[in-house]
């Protein structure tokens, strides 16, 4: 007996994109946090303000001003980007390692969605919640702190593109880890400490010589500085060197996270 | 025939049974040390440095150099923290895997339930303290001013924290739960009481309310045994240290007598 009927296509049109799809694996990811939100919005809120408090207390007045800039104004930006580090991190290597642990990465990988498609969707979904949390902290201090809006174009550019680097990394450290451990070890060892001494608490220009030059190469602090720029307009390093680098490794990472997904790395059999 | 007795002798405490727990309890954070015990140094040092850094080396805080004040407060608060974590995590655990039935069913009494996790739990917030003591010991010159002060607040902080672990673990359903415990009430308790500072800098109505707070006098005592400077008073503070440490472990043996939210 013949087959009268051809099978229906499961991509809707192949070479177009899925965005019915991808919408849908967005919106997945951000009510995925969003149910928590306790948890993934304002707990970091809470510690945001709360490492504000310490060093408010611990350092404030006794410290005369960065740049021209009282401590606590320079201080601001510096955490509302650690916590876009922090998050949007978290929610992409979370998701997939979760899904990974849980055996249900599948219901993402069997539906037709291009390794492009997936990156989009997860890295999108990882950068919303950074950004929101970004914004929650951003408001939350205004309470404590004059925050100016100098360039507005800094402080979206910079925001975006970390959001979306950490949340690349994260889809990266997500698909290698086997295990919760290797998450943890990343996070601890890699991530919190870059997002802390990369010039959050502190201008570049107190480090030893030999570790300013460093930071020249670390992209995180090029995304401090950025987004610091954008509230205090005071810049520590060159700024169209930190957009370029930015860009350029958010592309970087734009291309291991597609590859990864094209090849099925840990993640086809 | 009658079936032998699953208490070894009644009335007499279970130490085998309770040394077991307690053994497989270490063993379960030993396990994955690189997150248990590397981590928090990690985390201390970062700390140190960016509070270095941003402070400048030649402040002096109470009389003393900052970087000397600021390390007891870090190892206090890697106490506070990591006691805290080792029984609400493996309580939690244990009853979304359900298999708590597994420490429920055998013949331990409450007391020895009880005994068995906190001391436990404070042995990750000692076995982390001693290591972050000794990373902090290799950057900042400590002085030991009163060693009775030091070891009866590590300890009372050990215990105490992972006593209240534990009844987070018990009262809570989900993970969810234990995380919001830690991050709306530990981790800021353990960082406001006075680790990065004195508290002479809070405002006044701050400073009075600090002194109803357990985890200042933690950290006061705990300082003041090394640096023989203290916020408040030390007498006070080991007073309330040790009512502190009756309460909660008073409230974990009532919450196993009962079976609140473990039997049904």
């Amino acid at each position: 007996m013949q087959h009268t009927h051809s099978r229906p296509q499961t991509r809707p049109s192949l070479g177009h994109h899925n965005w019915l799809g991808l919408k849908t694996l967005y919106i997945r990811e951000v009510r995925r946090f969003s149910k928590v939100y306790i948890q993934t919005i304002i707990a970091p809120v809470i510690t945001t303000l709360v490492f504000l408090a310490i060093f408010t207390l611990a350092i404030g007045k006794l410290r005369g001003d960065i740049n021209g800039i009282p401590f606590i104004e320079f201080l601001a930006p510096g955490l509302i980007m650690m916590a876009i580090i922090q998050n949007s991190f978290a929610n992409a290597s979370s998701s997939i390692m979760a899904a990974k642990m849980q055996g249900n990465i599948i219901d993402t990988l069997m539906p037709p969605f291009t390794p492009s498609e997936l990156v989009i969707a997860y890295s999108s979904g990882g950068a919303t919640r950074g950004v929101a949390v970004g914004i929650a902290v951003g408001l939350a201090m205004t309470i404590f702190v004059d925050l100016q809006l100098q360039n507005l174009l800094y402080i979206l550019f910079y925001t975006v593109a970390a959001a979306y680097m950490l949340a690349m990394l994260g889809i990266i450290g997500g698909i290698w880890a086997d295990r919760q451990d290797h998450m943890t070890v990343v996070n601890g060892f890699i991530i919190t400490p870059l997002s802390f001494l990369s010039g959050t608490f502190y201008s570049i220009d107190r480090l030893p010589e030999a570790l300013q030059v460093v930071a020249l190469f670390n992209p995180f602090f090029y995304a401090i500085d950025g987004l610091r720029t954008g509230f205090t307009g005071q810049a520590d390093g060159p700024l169209l060197t930190g957009a370029i680098v930015l860009i350029c490794v958010d592309i970087g990472l734009w291309l291991i996270c597609r590859r990864m997904f094209a090849t099925g790395y840990k993640l086809k059999a | 025939m009658s079936l032998a007795p699953t208490r070894p002798a009644q009335g007499r405490a279970n130490l085998r049974g309770m040394s077991t727990l307690y053994v497989k309890e270490v063993h379960r954070f030993l396990k994955i040390f690189g997150q248990t015990l590397i981590a928090p140094i990690v985390t201390t040092v970062l700390f140190l440095t960016v509070f270095t850094v941003a402070f400048g080396t030649d402040r002096q805080v109470a009389g003393l150099p900052y970087i000397e004040f600021l390390g007891p407060g870090l190892i206090m608060m890697t106490i506070l923290q990591n006691a805290f974590a080792n029984t609400s995590t493996s309580l939690i655990q244990q009853k979304l895997n359900d298999n708590i039935i597994d420490v429920l069913m055998p013949p331990l009494s409450p007391l020895e339930l009880t005994i068995g996790y906190v001391l436990s739990g404070a042995t990750r917030g000692l076995l982390v303290s001693f290591s972050v003591g000794f990373a902090l010991w290799l950057i900042i010159p400590f002085n030991v001013h009163n060693a009775v002060f030091i070891l009866v607040h590590g300890v009372g902080a050990a215990f105490m924290m992972s006593a209240l672990g534990m009844m987070t673990g018990i009262w809570a359903e989900k993970f969810d739960h234990v995380s919001t415990v830690t991050n709306f009430i530990i981790l800021p308790l353990s960082f406001l009481s006075g680790t990065f500072f004195t508290i002479q800098r809070f405002p006044e109505t701050l400073q009075t309310l600090s002194h109803f707070n357990p985890f200042f006098y933690l950290i006061d005592g705990f300082r003041y045994g090394f640096t023989g400077h203290a916020d408040g008073s030390v007498m006070i503070g080991l007073g309330v240290v040790i009512g502190a440490n009756l309460a909660v472990w008073t409230g974990c043996f009532l919450m196993f007598n009962a079976g609140y939210k473990l039997k049904a």
